[in-house]
């Protein structure tokens, strides 16, 4: 049981900075997909120059900068160029699984993984019983997520900033009509987008591992995107989303180790699929009485006026 | 063109202008404009549509940065396209669509609109709906703080839209074409409104559509015509409605030649649609229906009167078969069509002209002629052969685009390139070809100038008497009563009230309102 929980926070960590991502960018008006692409951008570029220069902080500072640079780039592609949102984001992961996987190659002359030494702190140490052992492998990343959560609350719910971000996310013509220009906030939104998903990358490659190793975001950027919604747009609704599936993934990862002599191990990585499609489709029936987050998409087109 | 008036007077003007030019692509939008605007006063401008009003408002509320000329207000200079700058300058603007977003809050939607200078990043709810309070009194006080802006109803949205516009403190505000959702009560009441704000020494320039709005309430007018202004800023004493009309429409042009209707159904009277207790489900966008019941005999125009919202939407997508008839019954020409799908229903004569023309009438990137026979396609016209003659079709569109006088240059060009009268026609040279039996209108003439305007009321007319039946729903109540043979008033997604000609505008008014029940 204490087993679980450890494992949940700890898978649910990475999911939550995406998915708060999410948050900043969907509000913003942006059906970001190109959230799996960043997040593995963010994974590698920790472990790359972390190992290279031997220090993690500067590894997350690379991967933050990394991001915030492809996210400027989304925002020019899909903004002043005005490509589609949803073929954009998809190159946009798919340039981050692709490039990542070249720049092992080119860059460590390794295929598959590379391991580090370079890893996150561990703040919780010295516990050495039952599933305290687990708590004190948990990751400082892990630790302040709440926070980052409660930050983006407060930031998107409660600031004028926010009031800008939800205007030009679901009716651009309101933002433009008292000054706002929505080109300009909605970079704002994917470079806060981008830099979480380096967080969250950075979790998964130095936090909750000690290594990169090619696709091993392995759909986590998408499934954070199934958070945004069913979490119905909200920074806390999306973080319990993200919470329960990190949940699923830990019953998924803790049954095969107790049970993969009886059941088929196939059987047991499609779990967290499984309990995944099941929540959207509670979550559709649950937001239907929510308008806001449908509004947010009817508004996604810029009015005629 | 008109010189405007002397600009060595006393007074600053609380708006100037100085050869604007607007173009979009090919189109001249605004040619030389130059205005001024005497403080403390009720301005109105005028025009057809495509005149350049909106334009115009918009360059002076900054939301649009002009190829030419200059704005100032209160005798300062404003970036081109600024509405920060024209904000801080005091001028506001309240714009013919709502700028509030539908899921904030009242407080919050106040919040975004206020101008940055006070500064503070984040706030509370409560703080929040404090520091509004005093704006939104005379609306409902602080129980309105906490609504949400889609909740609200039309008129009190409108209201809504000038504390927005006047929060900044605001002297000078810019309304564009204000009364367009409102019932002739609240046209009144916000005409109060302004004369109270005008007293307080706020200047205001208003687009209005109608003279007699103007006659009530303005004390200049100017009118655009083809993006030059032809006439004033004038005092509204020294010109006649007669100068004001032709100044709008200009040199008498070639008037519509009649169209010829081809009739489909015989003289006889007979009921063609027929709606029995039909309700439907409430979706998130369109209030139900609620048992309504009506008939469309033939040669008679059947007007809905409401309120925009309450239900007239959903009722013209029961009917044209869009929305699933949940409970009740419909007949079309004597034959129970409430399961038919869309196609069945048109086959059986049923046509329509949508709400909104640009999306749900046309197919804006599809060229005019697919546009113009996108109904046989629906028919079981007699097929020899299973492929059809694009050559034929485009021949035929151009033929019924021409008697309709669509004016465009090939068949092949895309539908969006049309002005909004244009596309009316084509919708209406689509629907109107023979075979229609019941033509369920909505909105026929939203939009449109004074030609086009009177060109599609025509063709309703001759349409009926040549047989068929219209179902006409409008929210401009001079049309409906002119053209109705009948009216029912929606209200609440139900039939609250039924009259027959002549008319009392303040009865049916109140029954728009609800407070007739």
């Amino acid at each position: 049981m204490e087993q679980i929980l450890a494992t949940t926070l700890r898978s649910a960590a990475p999911l939550v900075l995406v998915a708060t991502a999410g948050v900043f960018a969907f509000r913003a008006g942006i059906f970001h997909l190109g959230l799996e692409g960043l997040m593995i951008t963010g994974a590698f570029t920790t472990v790359a120059v972390g190992d290279a220069t031997g220090s993690v902080e500067l590894g997350i500072l690379a991967a933050v900068g990394v991001n915030l640079v492809l996210s400027a780039l989304y925002w020019w592609v899909i903004g002043p160029l005005g490509a589609n949102v949803i073929i954009a984001g998809l190159g946009l992961t798919s340039i981050g699984l692709g490039g990542t996987a070249f720049a092992l190659g080119a860059i460590f002359d390794k295929r598959g993984s590379i391991f580090t030494d370079v890893v996150l702190p561990r703040p919780v140490r010295g516990i050495t019983s039952g599933a305290g052992v687990i708590v004190s492998e948990l990751s400082i990343l892990v630790w302040i997520t709440p926070l980052i959560v409660l930050t983006a609350w407060v930031v998107l719910r409660r600031s004028r900033f926010g009031l800008r971000l939800a205007a030009v996310g679901e009716y651009p013509f309101a933002a433009r009509s008292v000054g706002v220009n929505p080109s300009i906030v909605r970079l704002q939104a994917l470079l806060i987008a981008g830099a979480l998903c380096a967080l969250g990358g950075a979790e998964l490659s130095v936090g909750a591992l000690r290594n990169f190793t090619e696709n091993m975001t392995n759909g986590r950027g998408f499934i954070a995107f199934v958070a945004v919604i069913f979490g119905a747009w909200h920074p806390i609704g999306a973080a319990l989303a993200g919470l329960f599936f990190g949940f699923a993934d830990a019953i998924g990862i803790q049954s095969q180790i107790n049970i993969t002599e009886r059941v088929p191990r196939e059987f047991v990585l499609m779990i967290p699929f499984v309990i995944t499609i099941f929540a959207v489709w509670l979550g559709g029936l649950w937001r239907r009485r929510s308008l806001e987050a449908e509004a947010g998409y009817a508004e996604l087109r810029e009015p005629d006026y | 063109m008109t010189a405007p008036s002397d600009s060595a007077s006393a007074e600053t003007p609380a708006v100037r202008c100085r050869s604007l030019g607007v173009s979009f692509g090919a189109v001249q939008a605004l040619r030389d404009v130059s205005l001024d605007l005497v403080p403390g006063r009720i301005h109105a401008l005028v025009g057809q549509n495509g005149a350049g009003k909106t334009t115009l408002a918009k360059v002076l509320g900054g939301l649009q940065a002009p190829n030419t000329g200059e704005v100032h207000v209160g005798g300062r200079k404003i970036p081109p396209g600024d509405v920060r700058a024209a904000q801080i300058a005091g001028l506001s603007m309240v714009h013919q669509h709502f700028s509030l977003p539908p899921s904030f809050t009242v407080a919050e939607a106040l919040e975004l609109a206020a101008a940055r200078k006070d500064g503070r990043s984040f706030f509370r709810r409560t703080e929040l709906q404090r520091k509004w309070q005093n704006e939104v009194a005379e609306l409902g006080g602080p129980t309105i703080l906490s609504t949400r802006i889609r909740d609200l109803h039309v008129e009190t949205r409108q209201s809504l839209e000038i504390v927005r516009a006047l929060a900044g403190d605001a002297r000078i505000l810019l309304l564009d074409e204000p009364t367009a959702l409102l019932t002739p009560a609240a046209t009144d009441q916000l005409f109060e409104r302004l004369l109270r704000l005008r007293d307080n020494g706020v200047t205001i320039l208003i687009v209005l559509h109608k003279l007699r709005e103007v006659a009530a309430v303005a004390e200049t007018v100017s009118v655009l015509r083809d993006g030059e202004l032809v006439l004033g800023p004038s005092e509204m004493a020294e010109v006649s409605e007669g100068q004001l009309s032709d100044a709008i429409v200009g040199p008498a042009s070639g008037a519509d030649r009649t169209v010829g209707m081809a009739p489909a159904a015989e003289a006889a009277q007979e009921t063609l649609l027929e709606l029995a207790g039909v309700s439907t489900r409430e979706s998130a966008f369109e209030l139900g229906l609620n048992e309504i019941n009506l008939r469309v005999e033939s040669q008679e125009i059947v007007g809905i009167a409401g309120v925009e919202g309450n239900g007239q939407r959903g009722l013209v997508s029961a009917i044209a078969g869009l929305t699933p008839i949940a409970d009740g019954s419909m007949r079309l020409g004597g034959v129970d069509a409430t399961r038919a799908g869309p196609a069945r229903r048109r086959l059986r004569g049923l046509r329509l002209v949508p709400f909104d023309r640009n999306t749900e009438g046309i197919s804006r990137s599809a060229p005019l002629w697919l546009n113009q026979s996108a109904l046989r396609l629906v028919g079981r016209h007699p097929r020899r052969f299973p492929l059809i003659s694009l050559r034929q079709y485009k021949r035929q569109a151009a033929e019924a685009m021409d008697v309709w006088r669509v004016r465009y240059d090939t068949v092949a060009q895309p539908a969006e390139s049309l002005s909004g009268g244009n596309v009316q026609r084509l919708i209406l040279s689509r629907e109107l070809a023979p075979g229609v039996e019941v033509l369920v209108a909505a909105q026929p003439t939203r939009g449109l100038d004074f030609s086009a305007t009177n060109f599609v009321r025509r063709s309703l007319r001759e349409l009926r008497d040549g047989g068929a039946g219209v179902l006409l729903v409008s929210s401009d109540l001079d049309e409906l009563f002119e053209l109705s043979d009948r009216l029912l008033v929606m209200y609440g997604g139900r039939i609250v009230a039924r009259f027959e000609a002549p008319y009392d505008r303040r009865t049916v008014g109140d029954a728009m309102t609800g407070a007739l029940r």
